[in-house]
């Protein structure tokens, strides 16, 4: 039994403050910000939560998945449909879509992991996103290709999540990316926390220690799918319209990729940060060539390469690379410091390795 | 009679598919890389054919001369891609570098053209009559073209000292290298190869195609199907699930809605994933 109250300083404590004083900061800062600039930011925390799906995913258990749009989709869709038959305020939606969308994510984990490696997961995903969007125009009460229009509602708009500016959605999508953080980083040390990194290092060696694996990586897919529905609720109420390009394009699709792996796995701001730089970047790019079609997928392709190949990490990961070697520059001064006697360099902390399964063929290439 | 048409539509349509998943089921045989943009190289064949026509005149079987020097030199900067991040960040590096080169190459075609759907006219070679079906001239030379290829393809994989290291590496990289396989030069080999094959299909299949910027994706899953259904680094398997894949796709098309053609070959994936034994560890 731990005591209720210890006195030593929580580890992730530090964290805790750092998320509530820049919810606050950002809170007010928002309220400052002008029109055009809302109107970027809520794409990019928008995808920021999308792209905190995936790297919760990717990177607490090496799982990598396209399929996080779809999960997206279902939250637009839930709360759209809800609102236009029944009219259920989204803000039941919310819950409401989660549900739906662990139920859709079940099946669909349950065959995309059933083997080991990354490209059958990557494949299965891949067909579930592609396939979403022919089988939605395939249904009617869905709206079709055309998607669903939501009516205005007259009045105050707080219980239909109607508002007239962009900063209520701003700030509720903000707040949403800061829970998810501070979700994962509570998760990180729970018990459950602990057997996810278990898997990713090495299932095998999990397996053994008694952790169910194939029960750990399916009941993270379904938790990750969770995680974006919320995201296609706010969004879908933001543009007061769904539709399958909306959601699904070819763009979108990868923008979430993009926006994720920017930013990189490593911490759990990490997506966040990416979404906000490279929404911005790419923002100022398409007004910088007068809005030429294809300018903005184009730029985020080129982002993707040149993250790809210089910061495979991300953001995050860079960030996180930085800190080490920091760490290891002090504890090699304070041994030297002490005259400790000459036991060479610290040991080398080690790196978790970012892909599940291992790779015979390092043997040969290095 | 409408099912005969599609029979040998669907048919056509799946060489096409074979040479395409050949490279790609090569690719992850050998250098055991997962190649998302591959599919992406079809269009670019696609969009060079138009090109040709559109400036210099040219008809897309005589693109084919300068296509294939453009592609071997593109198939070998993918390739060292490939190489260079496979061995620094390891399997998912490669599977971002190919995701990096779909977007940008898609990008690209669609700053260049726009998302317009184009198509080349004036590309005919005659039409073929037989029991009453009409088949274009160009539809036969692409499929008899495909075919050859993959066929030589397997004969060299086959006999040649160049296919029996191929194969060698597939099998086992070291084990291989110990018996004196460049095994390096033998996954860039398989690589260019591979997309060689993806871009002479995206000319060959030129005159008689709607281009659109993301004719990537579909030949992506396309060829994601062959390597699902006919096994990895298996060529005959390849070949006959391209087959099977154009036939479902061209009945889909006919006797359902539209977008059963999009469906189909998922649907297809989904049922071998399923159906079929765990036998590659690696994938």
């Amino acid at each position: 039994m731990r005591p209720l109250w210890s006195r030593r300083w929580p580890a992730t404590a530090d964290a805790w403050v750092a998320l509530v004083a820049v919810a606050v900061v950002s809170w007010f800062l928002l309220g400052a910000a002008s029109a055009t600039v809302l109107s970027v930011l809520v794409l990019a925390f928008y995808y920021g939560i999308a792209g905190s799906s995936f790297n919760f995913l990717y990177g607490s258990i090496g799982v990598f998945s396209l399929a996080q749009p779809v999960f997206v989709a279902v939250g637009g869709y839930t709360a759209v449909y809800l609102y236009v038959t029944y009219r259920v305020s989204p803000w039941y939606s919310l819950v409401i879509a989660m549900v739906i969308a662990a139920c859709l994510a079940l099946p669909v984990g349950l065959v995309a992991l059933r083997r080991r490696g990354t490209i059958v997961t990557a494949l299965v995903t891949l067909i579930l996103s592609e396939a979403v969007t022919p089988v939605l125009s395939a249904i009617k009460p869905l709206g079709s290709s055309i998607g669903l229009y939501e009516p205005l509602k007259n009045g105050s708009g707080l219980g239909a999540m109607q508002f007239g500016s962009a900063l209520p959605f701003a700030r509720l999508l903000l707040l949403v990316n800061l829970a998810i953080i501070g979700g994962l980083v509570w998760f990180k040390r729970t018990r459950t926390g602990f057997w996810v990194t278990a898997v990713r290092d090495s299932p095998e060696g999990a397996s053994a220690c008694g952790v169910p694996v194939m029960r750990t990586r399916v009941a993270v897919f379904v938790v990750a799918a969770m995680i974006a529905a919320p995201a296609g609720v706010i969004y879908a109420q933001y543009n007061l319209l769904v539709n399958p390009d909306l959601f699904l394009g070819v763009t979108a699709l990868f923008q979430v990729l993009v926006v994720a792996l920017v930013g990189g796995s490593a911490r759990p701001w990490g997506s966040l940060v990416g979404a906000v730089a490279i929404t911005e970047l790419s923002y100022y790019v398409t007004k910088a060539t007068g809005s030429h079609p294809g300018t903005g997928p184009l730029t985020f392709a080129i982002i993707f390469l040149l993250v790809a190949v210089l910061a495979p990490r991300g953001l995050s990961g860079t960030w996180a690379t930085m800190m080490e070697k920091r760490r290891k520059r002090e504890v090699a001064g304070a041994l030297r410091r002490v005259g400790a006697p000459a036991v060479g360099k610290p040991a080398e902390v080690p790196v978790p390795s970012t892909s599940a399964g291992g790779r015979e063929r390092d043997v040969e290439r290095t | 009679m409408l099912w005969e048409q599609l029979l040998v539509l669907g048919l056509i349509a799946g060489a096409v598919y074979s040479l395409v998943g050949i490279g790609f089921t090569l690719v992850l045989g050998v250098g055991r890389i997962a190649n998302f943009a591959h599919g992406a190289f079809v269009g670019v064949g696609l969009y060079f054919a138009y090109f040709m026509n559109q400036h210099l005149g040219w008809s897309p079987y005589l693109s084919l001369v300068p296509a294939v020097p453009l592609f071997l030199l593109l198939g070998w900067i993918s390739a060292e891609l490939f190489e260079w991040r496979g061995r620094k960040v390891g399997e998912v590096g490669e599977l971002l570098v190919g995701l990096a080169m779909l977007l940008l190459i898609t990008g690209l075609l669609e700053t260049i053209y726009t998302d317009k759907p184009r198509a080349i006219q004036g590309v005919t070679a005659g039409q073929v009559v037989v029991a009453g079906l009409k088949i274009q001239g160009t539809q036969i030379i692409a499929a008899a073209l495909a075919f050859s290829l993959a066929g030589g393809f397997y004969v060299l994989m086959k006999t040649s000292r160049w296919g029996r290291a191929l194969r060698a590496v597939a099998e086992n990289p070291v084990a291989a290298g110990l018996h004196g396989v460049r095994v390096p030069l033998a996954q860039r080999v398989a690589v260019v190869v591979s997309i060689l094959m993806a871009g002479v299909a995206g000319v060959i299949i030129s005159p008689f195609t709607i281009l659109t910027p993301s004719a990537g994706t579909t030949y992506l899953i396309a060829a994601f199907a062959v390597v699902v259904i006919g096994g990895i680094g298996n060529t005959l398997g390849a070949v006959a699930a391209g087959l099977a894949i154009g036939v479902v796709d061209s009945f889909a098309s006919g006797y359902l809605a539209s977008y059963w053609t999009t469906l189909a070959p998922l649907i297809l994936i989904l049922v071998f994933l399923l159906v079929r034994p765990e036998t590659e560890v690696a994938v």
